[in-house]
C-alpha cells in the first residue's frame, strides 16, 4: 500500500514530484498484489470450472484436484438436456425480468418524489427505506406463510408453491436499495433544471420523464443490474415458498435437485452452479461500466 | 435536507398564502401518491410481517398463549444464545472490517495502475460479487471438503499439514468469515474506487507541497474525503452481514459445537428445525432494535454532513 | 421430474369436496378436488429410486381415475422440513406428505389419524418395530404410516480388506451372507481396538460427531448400548448418571482414533471419506456403497454392511423411518389414505426396495427378507445383514424414550454428539453434564 497515494497523483499528473523510480516500484507492487488478490477472488469460480469438466470417477479418485486428466462436457450435456433445468432457467429469467421492471417503476418514481418533491415524513421515509434491510428474511417468512393462508382463504388465490409469488416478494429486497441509489442520483441533478421545466409549465411527471430519467440513465442502468443480480441470486424466499420442480428458480433448483443428501455429485453440482452464475456474469460483462458508474455515483452523491 | 423543504410553507408567510399553500399541498399530495407504491410494498410485505413476527415472539412454543417477554427471558438465560450473540458480532464486525480494508487496499492498487488496464482488473475483481452467493458458497464448501479439500492439497505442496477448514471451532469461524469477505469485498472496492476518483487532485498536490508522507496523505486527504462513502458502505454491509444466512447455513450449518451459529442460522435451527417458531422469531428480532438505533445515528450524521457540503 | 401438474382452484374445490363426500363412488373423477391428489415424497438419494414410487402412484391413479401430481422434495438443506413447516402454517399444500422421523409427533394436532390404514397393514405384514411405534403413534392414534422409501438402518459399512489388514477382523465371517451373524466377539472393546489399529494403519474409522442425523444416530445407538438416558420416558432430566459417564468415557477413547474433523461432519462427509478410500468403517445406509459402485468400483467390491458392536446393555442400531401422513386440511383424505395403503402393500414395498438397490427398509416385521438384499453385489451378499434379518440388533432412535417434544430437541440440537465432543476435547465431566442438563431444561418448556 506504501506508495499508492503518491503514485496516484503521479500516474495521472507526472508534473509534480520527482519520483519516477518510486513510481515504477509502486506499479510493480501494485501489479504483484493485484495478481494475488485476483487469485484469491477468482479461485472458487475457476475451481468450479475445473470440477465441472471432470467425471465423477475422476473426482472420487482424489488425485490432483486442480488438474483434469479426462476433460468431459458430459456434465453440461446431462444438465442442459434435462427438461427441469430449462424450467428453472425459464422461471428465474421471467421472475428476474419482471422484478426488474416492477422495481424500477416503483423506485424511480418514489425516488423522484423523495428527492425533489418532499411531503410530510418524506425525510423519514428516505431513511426508513434503507432500514428495511434491518429486518432479516429469516424473520419474515413465517408471518408470510400466515398471510398467504389468509389470502388463500379470503380471495381463493394460492400463493404458496408458485414461482410468480417471487415476483411479488423480491421487490422488498430490491426496491429499497434501488430507491436509495436513485435518490442519490437525482439529488445530484441541478435544481435549476427542473425548476426551469416547471416554470415552463411541465407537470411533475413530465419533469421526471423528460428531464430526470434521461440525465439519470446511468444510475437507472446500475440499479437495473443490481436488481437483476439480487433477484437472480435470491435463495431463502424461493426455498421457503416453492416446492414443486416446475416452480423452482435456478439457485434453489440446483441445490435441491442436484445435491442428494449424502450422494454428492460434485461435477454436476459445480456445472449447475456455474450455469446458474452465468447470466448475471454475462450481463455484467457487457454493462460493467454503467454498473460501476451508476452504483457509485448514486452513493457518493447521496 | 428534506426538513428545509418540508418547512417551506411556514417559511413563506402572509402574501400569496392561500395560493402557495394550495400549490404546496398539491405538490405534496402528488409526491405522496408517487411514493405510495413504495410505502405499500414496504408496509404490506415488510412492516406488517415484521410486526406479526414481533407478536409471534411473544407467544409460547405451541403458539397458544401470550407470554410477553418470556421468550427473551428464556433466551437471556441460555449460554448458547450468548454464544450466538458473540459469534454474530464477531462474524459481522470482523467481516465488515476486513471487507473494508481489502476493498480499500485493492481499490488503491487498481487506482494506481494506468487507466487503460483498470477496466480489466476491475472486471476480474468484481466477479465474486456478481455470482449468486448460494452458488459460490457451494464452490467454497467443495474447496473446504475434508476428504477432497483442494486447498489442503495446495498447502500440502508447501508441506503444510491439512487445515480442518470447517472442522475445528476456530478455523470454522475463520472460514465463514473468509467466504463472507470474499463475496463482499469487491463491493467495497468498487465503491472506494469511485470515491478515490472523486478526490480532487489539487488536494494531493497541496499535501505533497506541504511535505506530507504517503500515510499522512491517506489519513488527512483520502480518508476524510471518503468518510461518507466509507460510512454508508460499511453500514449497508454491516446490516446485510448481520442478516446473513446462506453462507453459514451451507458451509457449517452452525457447527462444530454451535461455534459458527449466527442469528439467522440459529433462529432457523430453533424455529424450523426445532419447531419452536416463537423462540426463533425472538432470536431474529434481538438484533433489530440495536442495529436500527446505530443505523439511524450513522445515517443522520451522513445526511447532516451531506447538507453541509 | 414428474409433471402432472394440475391447476388448483381451491375455492371451487372447497365446496366440491363437501358434495363429493356424499357421492358413493370413492374418488369421483371430475374437475374438483375429489378427483385430484397432490403428493410430496422424499426425494431419494439413490439415483433412480424415485422411479418405483412414481410407477406405483401412476398405477394407482389410473385404476382409481384420480389425477395425481407428485413432487419429490429433497431433505437436503432441510427443504422438506421447511416445506412441512410452510404447509402447516399456511394450512394448505400436499394431500399426502412425507414426514421425517420426528415430524408426525410435532404436527400431531394437524394430522389425520391413520389407524384404519395401519391396523390392516399390521395384520398383513406383521408388527412394526418399537421405534416406529414410538415415533408414529401417540396416545393410541397412528399419526402417519411408516413409509418404505427413505426408511433406513444406519449400520456400519466396512472395508473387508482394510479391517482384515489393520485389525485382523474378518467381517464376512462374523456376518456371513445368508446366515445368522456369529458376532459375539463384535463388542465395544474390540470395536475401539479395531478403530485404533485402523487409525494406526492410516485408514481410520469415519464416525461423524457433527450435528446432522448420521452423527446423531450413531451416537444415539452407542448411548443406548450403554443404557445411557438423558431424559426418561416421564420427561425427567436424568443426564447425570453413570451410564452417561461411561458412554462419554468410551467415546473419548474412541475419538482419539477418529479423524480430527469429525465434529464438523455432515451426512455426506462419511460417504466421501469411505468412497475416497481413506476410511475403513462408516455408519451409513448403503448409499455410500451405491456411490462407490458408480464412482469407485474397486472400493465397492470391498464393502460389507453389517451390525453394530454389542455394548453392556445390548446391541442397538439406529433406525430412521420416514412416514406418509395426511394433513387435516387436505381436501381428499379418503383418496390419500387409499394411495398410502396401495404404497404400503408388500409388493409395493419390494418394488421400492429394489429400485433403491436395497436402501429402503419397510418397517413391518415380515418385510425384511426381500431377495434384493441377498443378491445385491458386488460383493455378493454385501447387504444381506443390512435390514437386520435375524433381529440381531435392537432398532432404536437417539433420545428415545423421552417424550417427543424433548426427544426431538435432543435430536435436532445434537445434544449427544455435542456432549461427546465437549468431553473428548477436555472439558470436565461435570461441566459437560451441567451444560447438558441446562440445555435439556430448556427443552422441557411448552
Amino acid at each position: 500500500m506504501a506508495n499508492t497515494a503518491v503514485a496516484t497523483g503521479a500516474s495521472t499528473r507526472p508534473n509534480y514530484g520527482s519520483m519516477s523510480r518510486d513510481r515504477t516500484w509502486a506499479l510493480r507492487w501494485s501489479y504483484f498484489f493485484l495478481v494475488l488478490f485476483a487469485i484469491f477472488f477468482l479461485m472458487p469460480p475457476i475451481y468450479m470450472l475445473i470440477t465441472s469438466l471432470k467425471t465423477s470417477a475422476e473426482i472420487s479418485a482424489a488425485k490432483n484436484p486442480w488438474f483434469i486428466s479426462n476433460p468431459t462436457l458430459q456434465n453440461y450435456i446431462d444438465l442442459l438436456s434435462q427438461n427441469q433445468f430449462l424450467v428453472f432457467f425459464r422461471n428465474s429469467a421471467i421472475v428476474s425480468i419482471c422484478v426488474v421492471i416492477i422495481t424500477m417503476m416503483i423506485s424511480v418514481i418514489a425516488a423522484f418524489a423523495l428527492a425533489r418533491m418532499k411531503f410530510w415524513g418524506s425525510a423519514t421515509l428516505a431513511t426508513g427505506v434503507f432500514l428495511t434491510y434491518l429486518i432479516p428474511e429469516t424473520l419474515l417468512f413465517i408471518p408470510l406463510f400466515k398471510m398467504f393462508a389468509w389470502v388463500n382463504e379470503v380471495f381463493g388465490v394460492q400463493l404458496m408453491n408458485h414461482w410468480w409469488t417471487m415476483i411479488i416478494l423480491y421487490p422488498t429486497l430490491t426496491v429499497p436499495f434501488a430507491t436509495w441509489i436513485m435518490i442519490g442520483y437525482f439529488a445530484s441533478i441541478p435544481k435549476e433544471l427542473d425548476e426551469a421545466a416547471l416554470i415552463d409549465g411541465a407537470t411533475w411527471m413530465q419533469t421526471l420523464t423528460k428531464i430526470f430519467i434521461p440525465v439519470a440513465l446511468p444510475g437507472i442502468i446500475a440499479a437495473t443490474i443490481f436488481t437483476f443480480t439480487v433477484a437472480w441470486a435470491q435463495f431463502l424466499y424461493p426455498l421457503a415458498f416453492t416446492t414443486s420442480t416446475s416452480e423452482l428458480v435456478l439457485p434453489v433448483g440446483i441445490i435441491t435437485t442436484l445435491i442428494k443428501g449424502d450422494v454428492f455429485n460434485w461435477g454436476q453440482i459445480m456445472t449447475g452452479a456455474l450455469l446458474g452464475a452465468a447470466p448475471p456474469l454475462i450481463i455484467y460483462a457487457f454493462l460493467m461500466d454503467y454498473y460501476i458508474a451508476g452504483l457509485t455515483a448514486g452513493a457518493t452523491k447521496g | 435536507m428534506a426538513d428545509i423543504a418540508a418547512r417551506n410553507p411556514a417559511g413563506h408567510p402572509t402574501q400569496q398564502r392561500s395560493g402557495l399553500h394550495k400549490l404546496m399541498q398539491r405538490k405534496s399530495t402528488i409526491a405522496f401518491l408517487m411514493a405510495l407504491p413504495l410505502i405499500l410494498l414496504i408496509t404490506i410485505l415488510v412492516a406488517y410481517p415484521a410486526g406479526y413476527a414481533v407478536y409471534l415472539a411473544t407467544l409460547n412454543k405451541g403458539m397458544t398463549r401470550f407470554v410477553g417477554f418470556g421468550n427473551f427471558e428464556f433466551l437471556f438465560g441460555r449460554d448458547t444464545f450468548w454464544l450466538v450473540v458473540y459469534q454474530s458480532c464477531l462474524f459481522a464486525i470482523t467481516a465488515v472490517i476486513f471487507k473494508a480494508i481489502i476493498g480499500f487496499v485493492v481499490a488503491h492498487f487498481v487506482h494506481n495502475i494506468p487507466a487503460k488496464g483498470q477496466r480489466k482488473w476491475r472486471g476480474m475483481l468484481l466477479v465474486p460479487w456478481v455470482i449468486p452467493p448460494a452458488m459460490s458458497t457451494l464452490a467454497w464448501l467443495w474447496l473446504f471438503d475434508p476428504s477432497y479439500s483442494a486447498l489442503n492439497w495446495l498447502l500440502a505442496i508447501f508441506g503444510i499439514e491439512g487445515i480442518p477448514w470447517t472442522g475445528e471451532a476456530g478455523w470454522a469461524r475463520f472460514s465463514v468469515i473468509l467466504v463472507n469477505v470474499w463475496i463482499g469485498s469487491p463491493f467495497f472496492m468498487i465503491m472506494y474506487l469511485a470515491a478515490l476518483k472523486s478526490v480532487p487532485e489539487q488536494l494531493y498536490e497541496a499535501a505533497s507541497i506541504d511535505g506530507a508522507t504517503w500515510w499522512q496523505r491517506i489519513w488527512y486527504v483520502t480518508l476524510p474525503m471518503m468518510r461518507n462513502i466509507i460510512a454508508i458502505t460499511a453500514l449497508f454491509s454491516l446490516i446485510v452481514t448481520f442478516a446473513n444466512f446462506d453462507i453459514v447455513r451451507v458451509l457449517t450449518a452452525g457447527g462444530p459445537l454451535n461455534s459458527t451459529h449466527i442469528f439467522g442460522t440459529w433462529a432457523f435451527r430453533v424455529g424450523i428445525e426445532g419447531g419452536d417458531i416463537p423462540l426463533g422469531a425472538a432470536v431474529s428480532l434481538f438484533m433489530v432494535p440495536i442495529l436500527a438505533v446505530a443505523a439511524t445515528f450513522i445515517l443522520r450524521d451522513i445526511t447532516k454532513r451531506g447538507s453541509e457540503v | 421430474m414428474v409433471s402432472m401438474k394440475v391447476n388448483r382452484r381451491r375455492f371451487v374445490a372447497g365446496t366440491a369436496a363437501a358434495s363429493a363426500a356424499l357421492v358413493a363412488a370413492p374418488f369421483v373423477r371430475s374437475a374438483n378436488a375429489a378427483g385430484k391428489l397432490s403428493v410430496g415424497f422424499w426425494d431419494h438419494w439413490v439415483p433412480g429410486a424415485n422411479k418405483a414410487t412414481e410407477a406405483l402412484v401412476k398405477e394407482w391413479a389410473e385404476k382409481n381415475k384420480v389425477e395425481v401430481s407428485m413432487d419429490f422434495i429433497t431433505s437436503q438443506g432441510n427443504k422438506l422440513l421447511l416445506t412441512t413447516a410452510a404447509e402447516s402454517q399456511a394450512k394448505s399444500g400436499h394431500d399426502v406428505l412425507a414426514f421425517s422421523t420426528w415430524l408426525p409427533a410435532r404436527y400431531a394436532d394437524q394430522l389425520v389419524p391413520m389407524n384404519d390404514v395401519m391396523e390392516p397393514l399390521i395384520k398383513e405384514n406383521g408388527k412394526v418395530n418399537d421405534t416406529v411405534e414410538y415415533l408414529g403413534k401417540l396416545n393410541g392414534k397412528w399419526l402417519a404410516v411408516p413409509a418404505t422409501a427413505g426408511s433406513q438402518i444406519k449400520g456400519p459399512c466396512s472395508r473387508i480388506d482394510l479391517l482384515k489388514k489393520h485389525a485382523g477382523i474378518d467381517i464376512q465371517a462374523m456376518y456371513p451372507a445368508g446366515q445368522a451373524p456369529k458376532a459375539d466377539a463384535w463388542n465395544l472393546d474390540n470395536f475401539v481396538k479395531a478403530a485404533e489399529a485402523c487409525q494406526k494403519g492410516g485408514n481410520p474409522f469415519g464416525i461423524g460427531l457433527g450435528q446432522t442425523s448420521d452423527s446423531v444416530d450413531s451416537a444415539g445407538a452407542l448411548f443406548h448400548a450403554f443404557g445411557a438416558q438423558l431424559v426418561n420416558a416421564k420427561g425427567d432430566i436424568v443426564v447425570k448418571n453413570d451410564q452417561v459417564r461411561q458412554v462419554l468415557d468410551y467415546y473419548k477413547k474412541l475419538m482419539q482414533f477418529l479423524p480430527p474433523d469429525v465434529p464438523s461432519w455432515d451426512d455426506a462427509s462419511n460417504n466421501k471419506f469411505l468412497v475416497s478410500g481413506q476410511g475403513t468403517l462408516i455408519m451409513n445406509p448403503p448409499s455410500a456403497w451405491a456411490v462407490a459402485k458408480r464412482d469407485a468400483p474397486q472400493i465397492a467390491e470391498q464393502l460389507w454392511t453389517h451390525g453394530f458392536p454389542v455394548g453392556p446393555k445390548g446391541r442397538y442400531a439406529p433406525f430412521l423411518p420416514f412416514f406418509w401422513g395426511v394433513w387435516n386440511f387436505s381436501k381428499n383424505q379418503s383418496a390419500a389414505k387409499s394411495l398410502i395403503t396401495h404404497l404400503s402393500q408388500a409388493s409395493s414395498a419390494e418394488k421400492m426396495t429394489n429400485a433403491s438397490q436395497g436402501y429402503d427398509i419397510p418397517s413391518f416385521e415380515k418385510l425384511t427378507t426381500f431377495k434384493v438384499w441377498a443378491e445385491e453385489s458386488p460383493p455378493k451378499g454385501t447387504l444381506y445383514h443390512y435390514p437386520n434379518p435375524h433381529n440381531h440388533q435392537t432398532l432404536s432412535i437417539a433420545a428415545a424414550p423421552a417424550p417427543h417434544k424433548i426427544a426431538e430437541q435432543i435430536y435436532t440440537q445434537a445434544i449427544q454428539t455435542q456432549m461427546v465432543v465437549r468431553y473428548a476435547k477436555g472439558e470436565a465431566m461435570d461441566k459437560t453434564l451441567d451444560w447438558a442438563a441446562k440445555e435439556l431444561e430448556g427443552f422441557s418448556r411448552n
